[in-house]
């Protein structure tokens, strides 16, 4: 899968640092995504990974550091070395070609299967609805829940929302894909439709950064595997290579624990 | 039977006043509520501070004294307000401080993960508000709405000091001119009629708010 991927860098973060009050949670990152790469981010909780997933889009505000996105900038250091960002108008612009993936899936509970994946592109994009629901409908078949069009969220089991909060970030057509711990808050049993959906994505060379506990996910779907642990980057390198064979000490010992 | 008839008549007339009263300040205090709770949640300190003391200055003193302010007070310092006008005024403002509150709650009961969502999809704080997050409220305020709606439908029997002839005031003129208790009961009848229509509609509502939570 290596050499499927071109070497357009989609997303670039350098030296980001991030703290809540005292506690510094990111501690000078860098992180390279390129075009096509599924890159997986594993590490311990508390190490930052869903944070340094969150910075990208602005669900946090870093305070320090540049953050690239297809070479534009969302935001750099000014001369006292902190982060400005780009106006609002300018980071949604930016942020346009991005999409995200939750945890706790965040479907919009008022609306159907349909209307969750129509209001983006119709409000947002305004684009015509008629337009749109062909690429919907494809979309929901793509992930298999064709027939839950016309549900409401609250009628589908957690991993069927996961599934349909994925055809609504794919629905914006973006061309990188976050996601922040996608089966963390799914019954075991449920995880697997998720992975494939996931896999299949990744098989297509969706440029994806993928926080994640799923070891054998992050082994066979990713090309990269980055490991996190204290607000740093620990390791990286290919996804085969860093989880079968661990360079690090840390890395060595979250493995044992995580097998 | 005759003057039963007369009695009905002329309360239907008074029920009138209370429906007009009921109505005009529903239709501006939902809006004005919904404003204020807006301001009450605004990052810039002064909004949010004066809508703060706002609803504590209307939900601090009674409805019955805000009424005699701006009907006997506004005038001394050359406020000249109709009684209609008067009235609705002191309403709206006071029904408007309690719905600021049920809706500050509403909106702050939707997760943060719906604003993220939102978001991350590109929607603006707008848009976010009109499409994704006050839909959702409206669900959960409908039943502290529907309490203070039906609280309305009675307090407008205040307006009795400001001499308006509504439902209870006509009942009241009646009862004491021939000593005959009736108007009364016939009053709390219209009350009760409508509070249980108001009752049906919230019901209707909340269920269609609600369908998709089943």
């Amino acid at each position: 899968m290596e050499n499927m991927t071109n070497n357009q860098v989609m997303l670039r973060l350098t030296q980001i640092h991030k703290k809540f009050d005292e506690l510094e949670v990111l501690r000078g990152i860098d992180l390279d995504l390129k075009k096509g790469e599924t890159k997986a981010i594993i590490g311990p909780s508390g190490s930052g990974k869903s944070t340094l997933l969150r910075c990208i889009n602005r669900l946090e505000i870093i305070d320090s550091g540049k953050i690239e996105i297809k070479g534009r900038a969302l935001a750099q250091n000014n001369s006292e070395n902190v982060a400005e960002y780009v106006s609002e108008k300018e980071a949604r612009d930016i942020l346009s070609c991005t999409g995200m993936v939750f945890q706790q899936f965040n479907l919009f509970p008022h609306m159907t299967v349909m209307q969750n994946l129509l209001e983006a592109p119709v409000q947002v994009q305004k684009r015509k609805k008629e337009e749109v629901i062909p690429e919907a409908e494809e979309l929901l078949r793509k992930v298999g829940l064709f027939e839950k069009r016309d549900n409401y969220p609250s009628r589908l089991s957690g991993g069927q929302q996961q599934r349909v909060a994925i055809a609504r970030a794919l629905c914006m057509k973006p061309d990188i894909m976050l996601f922040d711990e996608p089966t963390s808050a799914l019954d075991p049993e449920l995880t697997g439709e998720v992975l494939k959906t996931m896999r299949e994505l990744a098989a297509e060379h969706m440029t994806m950064l993928v926080v994640t506990h799923e070891m054998a996910f992050a082994r066979e779907a990713a090309n990269q595997v980055v490991f996190m642990a204290d607000g740093v980057i620990v390791e990286q390198g290919p996804a085969q290579q860093v989880i079968d064979h661990p360079q690090e000490e840390r890395t060595q010992a979250f493995l044992k624990n995580m097998l | 039977m005759d003057s039963l008839l007369h009695t009905v008549v002329l309360m239907l007339e008074g029920t009138q006043v209370t429906l007009q009263i009921f109505f005009i300040t529903l239709i501006f205090s939902l809006p004005l509520g919904l404003l204020a709770a807006f301001g009450r949640l605004s990052s810039l300190k002064l909004v949010s501070r004066f809508m703060e003391f706002y609803i504590w200055l209307m939900r601090g003193t009674p409805l019955m004294l805000q009424l005699l302010f701006v009907y006997f007070a506004l005038p001394m310092v050359g406020i000249m307000l109709p009684d209609l006008v008067a009235a609705l005024l002191a309403f709206t403002l006071n029904y408007a401080a309690y719905f600021a509150e049920i809706f500050r709650a509403g909106i702050q009961s939707i997760s943060r993960g719906q604003y993220e969502a939102a978001k991350t999809l590109g929607m603006t704080h707008k848009q976010t508000m009109r499409r994704i997050i006050i839909p959702q409220m409206i669900r959960y305020v409908l039943p502290p709405v529907s309490n203070e709606t039906i609280n309305l439908v009675k307090d407008t029997s205040l307006i009795y000091i400001l001499a308006m002839n509504d439902l209870l005031r006509v009942a009241r003129t009646i009862v004491q001119r021939e000593f005959d208790m009736t108007p009364f009961v016939v009053a709390a009848v219209f009350y009760l009629i409508m509070t249980a229509v108001l009752t049906w509609g919230f019901k209707k509502l909340e269920a269609y708010y609600g369908k998709y939570d089943q």
